[in-house]
């Protein structure tokens, strides 16, 4: 008995040495938030530690409202949302003066499903997806979807929406996207991070909607462009609002970005980049933002702050070159150096990390 | 040498001055650390407790102030403020301006949508896993022994219990969920669904752009009856344990006595049965209690719908799949509603493990009044 | 007992209902085995030697192995039982030999029974709440606390009823001898115990290492290995969760490998426990 207790006592301080010497080396940071970017944040904070192999980036994906939340609580150095702040969240932050909020890259939203036998990509307008989400629009059959694919041979079995049960910022985008694109949308579900839908399957993250729709057959689902490449979920194109069906492409995504970059001002950046007018523009585009305090002295020193600032500044310049191979839209030149101002206004403790 | 027995907590029996009271006097010392410590321990457990429900209770404090009794009857759990355009006096939309009032709804949040898929994937476990256990049960109790194979049947059950819930989740999300879809759901709609009484086990009932509308229930897997079965997987050792244990205290003298009186083989095990009811009532209620405060496998495969829905076809959501699918990202009200949630499934808990400790105290006082 | 005559209706009735309960043993063993075989089956074609010396790398398609997770366990488990098996079994040698003082032992014993069937989601939540939110981060040590919390209950009443096990003529001897209290409990009764003690903590070890709810909200996860309970840790079981619910058929499989492993440890645990304390116990039982 006292032996398992001595071994108790060695294994905690083992532990607590190895924690100190730890710290003395690397550089270890946590970030939190959107499941929509995390396949390319990973890629990135991969790629970044082969270059600099003492700084540790763990990025967990659980969902906008948990990247929001734990950046208030700080109980995480940097948070991650495809859902812009909103007045009461920049206010739990601390005010607008406090924090700095900027996209780091665009993504889309894609309407995956799960039709065996349907080997054509389908056509969706915005309308048809909201009553397809609302339950309006029953089967697969159903004649406005028929309207818009003549040529695929649809059975009539129903449809099962799947859809996000956490708090998810591809559901803001969503369905603010569907809001403008039908009337009754609005008013019905509503717009946000966390709606329920009438009908359908809930899932946890862009993984667990997507784990879905491959699992059911006759399902329908919102995800991230890469999450439908990546596990090879048919997607279909959405019309724009020029009248085209356009099927998500970094190029197509990239476009949407161009014109917000003057919108952006302060340091609480955002902007609302899907319906875009254009002939070639993906409609269900967005910019996924990180969220940070302006004074960084929540981190534990000024080293990590560096890090910090440095790996955003790499995601920036070159990891923007890599996003296309991940299948996410790099942004445009103007909002990179808007980006990069709000950066160079970051401190440790007053001091300024430039 | 005389030496009483020194028992500390009676009188001084021991001669002072004498080796053993120097020795006592060094190592009272110890006695005292030990005491201390090891009612330090108890208290911690004490401790554990109220702070459970203290901490639960003051985090969920804004949601009991805000909804108060309404929280258990409200069916509405709504995150997000809904924007609805306002409806004026004479039934028609308000316009101001040329454009549409629109009033703002704020989140709302009630929990019987979740004591609801609580309950009812709970029921679909107990009337599957009972029956089982209890046969079982009475198997290894009266039969198993004369085949000599008692312990190890009931050695291979509780090494069962062993198996971590997440194991079964994977079972149920990759194996039993698709069985259900692909083979189990459509031969029941064959035979079945042609029947109006069963007719609620294949629709469902939907507001759709305001009108309630029915729909054929399309069979995901991930459903109401996937969480009963897979939580009944579950219950099935420590029902059988349980009751194994309750059957064997039944005296042989009531068996071999209703033996005696000519009573066939299943009306003696009718009587053990009766004999033990509370126990075996306290073995349903320990079942109980694990099938409702189960998470992982459950989240897994009920669907994560929020809704109250009349078939076990359809997707659902419990009060703990509830909180894993939600807490982590809750701030504000959500969250005090989460942990309003969190401190019933406590609350409801608790009871069932004090009635089962009840029920099995009053049984083992019954039996032992019996000699 | 109605003594009526049975006839033949009655006889064969029980027959029916006797091959029914055999049936139902034999139909629960085949069930339960059925789900093991299979998690199994399919974990052995998924485990390989990448596995276990792997931690997570950023691409889902090809994502490594458990090496961190595997190791962020034990550790987890390490770090509850420093706290967990001192504090339980104080209290079960409280609840066992101090029982004099009923006001603390009595509602202890009952409190403890009742603690070990809390939903550990509910735990996990405490924990969030308790060391998350005022520390400012996930931890290692969070995590490691809410196991404890589940661990306390469960190893205090399987000390207690141990302890209670060892017959009164050792402590009678022990005091007899001039031994005070502290020194009958640590030299004496304890050691007589120590078999059955060392199974109740090893069995909560066991239940424990199992558990994913309690670890989701305290120690997040992470993909690196790491040693510091400062920062969110990984764990077996919580990867196992995150790959099994995702899309990715890599993860996926590893998923599969991951519970051969967690099952294997598991069943390995348990199956030394119960032969241990079956040996044990014919020791005590022969004094």
């Amino acid at each position: 008995m006292p032996r398992l207790l001595a071994t108790n006592a060695v294994l905690t301080t083992l532990v607590a040495i190895t924690s100190a010497t730890a710290t003395f080396a690397d550089i270890k940071l946590n970030g939190a938030g959107a499941s929509f970017p995390a396949p390319l944040y990973r890629f990135w904070v991969s790629e970044y530690q082969k270059a600099h192999p003492n700084v540790k980036i763990d990025y967990q994906s659980i969902g906008s409202g948990g990247g929001i939340k734990g950046i208030t609580d700080k109980t995480i150095d940097f948070g991650a949302t495809d859902a812009p702040l909103n007045k009461k969240e920049i206010e739990g932050l601390g005010g607008a003066d406090k924090i700095i909020q900027f996209p780091l890259i665009i993504g889309g939203v894609v309407p995956a499903y799960n039709l065996p036998g349907v080997d054509k990509d389908l056509n969706f307008s915005g309308e048809v997806l909201a009553k397809i989400f609302l339950g309006e629009i029953a089967t697969w059959n159903d004649p406005e979807i028929v309207a818009l694919n003549p040529e695929a041979k649809l059975p009539a079995s129903p449809i099962t929406p799947a859809w996000r049960s956490d708090g998810s910022g591809t559901t803001y985008v969503f369905s603010s996207y569907l809001a403008t694109q039908y009337s009754a949308f609005e008013s019905t579900v509503g717009t946000g991070k966390q709606i329920r839908f009438p009908l359908g399957q809930g899932g946890k993250g862009n993984e667990g909607v997507a784990a879905i729709i491959k699992q059911t057959p006759g399902s329908i689902g919102y995800i991230e462009h890469n999450f439908a490449t990546a596990n090879r979920i048919s997607y279909g194109a959405v019309r724009n609002a020029a009248g085209n069906f356009i099927k998500a492409t970094p190029a197509n995504m990239s476009v949407a970005g161009e014109a917000s970059a003057d919108s952006l001002k302060g340091d609480v950046l955002a902007a609302n980049i899907w319906n875009q007018p254009g002939a070639e523009v993906y409609p269900i585009s967005a910019f996924s933002y990180i969220i940070l305090y302006k004074d960084l002295g929540n981190l534990a020193s000024i080293e990590e702050a560096k890090a910090l600032t440095a790996f955003f500044r790499w995601a920036l310049s070159a990891g923007q070159d890599r996003a296309g191979s991940m299948d996410y839209a790099p942004l445009s030149a103007g909002v990179r150096s808007r980006v990069e101002a709000s950066l160079d206004r970051l401190t440790f403790k007053g001091a300024s990390l430039k | 040498m005389s030496q009483a027995a020194s028992h500390p907590d009676r009188g001084p029996a021991i001669p002072p001055g004498s080796p053993t009271a120097a020795r006592r006097a060094k190592t009272g010392l110890g006695d005292l650390a030990l005491g201390i410590m090891a009612r330090f321990g108890a208290a911690s457990i004490i401790f554990m407790l109220t702070a459970l429900l203290f901490v639960l209770f003051t985090a969920a404090l804004p949601s009991v102030r805000q909804f108060g009794a309404n929280f258990f009857i409200s069916t509405q759990w709504r995150v997000n403020t809904l924007e609805k355009p306002a409806i004026g006096p004479d039934g028609r939309v308000l316009k101001e301006d040329g454009e549409t009032v629109m009033t703002t709804i704020p989140p709302a949040f009630g929990a019987l949508p979740t004591i609801y898929g609580t309950a009812v994937t709970s029921f679909i476990a107990l009337v599957v896993a009972v029956p089982l256990s209890f046969g079982a049960a009475i198997f290894i109790v009266r039969v198993a022994p004369r085949w000599k194979i008692a312990g190890p049947i009931s050695f291979l059950i509780e090494l069962l219990a062993a198996i971590p819930s997440i194991a079964y989740g994977l079972w149920g999300l990759y194996v039993l969920a698709p069985f259900l879809r692909d083979w189990v759901a459509p031969t029941l709609q064959k035979v079945l669904g042609d029947i109006p009484a069963f007719r609620w086990m294949f629709f469902e009932t939907i507001t759709i752009a305001g009108r309630l509308q029915e729909r054929p229930i399309a069979f995901t897997g991930r459903d109401m009856l996937c969480g009963g079965l897979i939580l009944a997987i579950m219950i099935l050792p420590i029902i059988t344990a349980v009751a194994r244990d309750v059957l064997r205290a039944v005296p042989r003298a009531q068996i071999e006595g209703s033996l005696a009186l000519g009573a066939t083989w299943w009306q003696s095990c009718w009587g053990m049965l009766r004999y033990a009811r509370a126990g075996l009532f306290g073995a349903v209620v320990l079942g109980l209690a694990r099938a409702a405060g189960e998470t992982m496998a459950i989240t897994m495969v009920i669907g994560n719908n929020n809704q109250i829905a009349a078939s076990p076809f359809a997707p659902a959501q419990t009060m703990a799949s509830l909180l894993a699918s939600e807490f982590r990202e809750a701030a504000g009200l959500h969250r005090a509603a989460l942990l309003e949630v969190a401190l019933v499934l406590l609350i409801m808990s608790l009871i069932f493990n004090v009635v089962a400790r009840w029920l099995f105290v009053g049984g083992q006082s019954r039996s032992a009044a019996a000699h | 007992m109605r003594s009526q005559g049975v006839g033949q209706l009655g006889r064969w009735y029980s027959r029916i209902m006797f091959g029914v309960c055999v049936g139902f043993a034999a139909l629960i063993i085949a069930l339960l085995s059925l789900v093991i075989w299979y998690l199994l089956a399919i974990g052995a074609q998924s485990v390989d030697l990448a596995f276990f010396t792997q931690d997570q790398s950023g691409d889902p398609t090809a994502p490594g192995g458990m090496r961190h997770a595997i190791v962020g366990t034990l550790v987890l488990v390490g770090l509850a039982s420093a706290v967990g098996v001192p504090m339980g079994m104080l209290a079960g040698i409280h609840m066992a030999e101090y029982s004099q003082e009923t006001w603390l032992a009595k509602p202890a014993r009952f409190i403890a029974d009742v603690l070990a069937g809390v939903p550990s989601i509910v735990i996990g939540i405490l924990g969030y709440e308790l060391i998350v939110v005022p520390m400012g981060n996930f931890s290692g040590w969070a995590g490691a606390a809410a196991l404890a919390f589940i661990m306390i209950p469960i190893v205090a009443r399987t000390t207690e009823e141990m302890l209670l096990l060892v017959p009164n003529s050792y402590r009678a001897g022990s005091f007899a001898l001039g031994a005070t209290k502290a020194q009958t409990i640590l030299r004496v009764v304890l050691p007589a115990a120590s078999g059955s003690v060392v199974t109740g903590i090893m069995l909560a070890l066991a239940r424990v290492a199992g558990e994913t709810a309690p670890l989701l909200f305290t120690a997040l996860g992470s993909r690196f290995l790491t040693l510091d309970p400062n920062q969110p840790f990984p764990s077996l079981t919580v990867q196992i969760y995150t790959y099994a619910t995702g899309p990715y058929e890599a993860e996926r499989r590893l998923a599969w490998a991951g519970i051969l492993v967690l099952i294997s440890i598991l069943f390995a645990l348990n199956l030394t426990i119960r032969v241990v304390a079956a040996r044990s116990a014919r020791h005590l039982k022969s004094n």
